[in-house]
């Protein structure tokens, strides 16, 4: 998992039937170099560049731009979303990556 | 797996079920060298680990794993768990 903002949408009519009716949100990984000074003084702690990579999650939070959320990858994400599909349903739908959770607070001693 | 540090944890209400009772943190992956690569990881934990501390973070069905050894362990929602905390490496 990890954690990120969310950064805009995708949409699409052309997909798999499977994927039908899942948002799709756009979500930047935060890096160490994002976090607060003295958040990560460990030994060795050198400040990380930035990214721009933006990952595709399906959402079932209804978060929106400038949340943050955390990211679950692979059979976790589609367990995720099988929450919202009609009980008993496999997790078969077409996605590797789902917004899990809206974060509160991250709690960063120093 | 990756070696990392616990630099916090991670709060939220609004949450799938699956992560209902999991405790999130968050770690900083370190390269062989032990420096930060500035790549950040949420995983669940299951060892009390705190902040400050040098931890293996598993992925995949090894996370699961970790939360409850399977093969029956396809329902956990589970991606990066907590697999030991290390005192040391050379």
């Amino acid at each position: 998992m990890f954690l990120g903002r969310v950064a805009g949408t995708v949409w699409s009519t052309v997909k798999w039937p499977q994927a039908q009716g899942i948002k799709l949100l756009l979500v930047r990984p935060y890096r160490v170099g994002d976090l607060p000074p003295g958040a990560a003084a460990a030994p060795g702690a050198a400040p990380s560049e930035p990214t721009d990579d933006l990952v595709v999650c399906a959402d079932i939070l209804d978060a929106g731009p400038g949340d943050d959320v955390i990211v679950a990858f692979g059979h976790a994400a589609r367990v995720a979303v099988s929450e919202k599909l009609p009980p008993g349903s496999k997790p078969m739908v077409p996605i590797d990556a789902a917004v899990v959770a809206v974060v509160d607070r991250v709690e960063i001693p120093r | 797996m990756i070696r990392g540090t616990v630099i916090g944890q991670v709060w939220a209400t609004r949450k799938a079920r699956g992560l209902d009772g999991q405790t999130l943190l968050l770690v900083a992956a370190r390269d062989a060298e032990g420096r930060a690569t500035g790549r950040l990881v949420v995983a669940s934990d299951t060892l009390d680990a705190r902040a400050g501390e040098d931890v293996t973070v598993a992925f995949g069905s090894g996370a699961r794993n970790v939360l409850r050894p399977g093969p029956d362990n396809r329902d956990l929602l589970c991606d990066a768990a907590i697999a030991a905390i290390v005192e040391g490496a050379g």
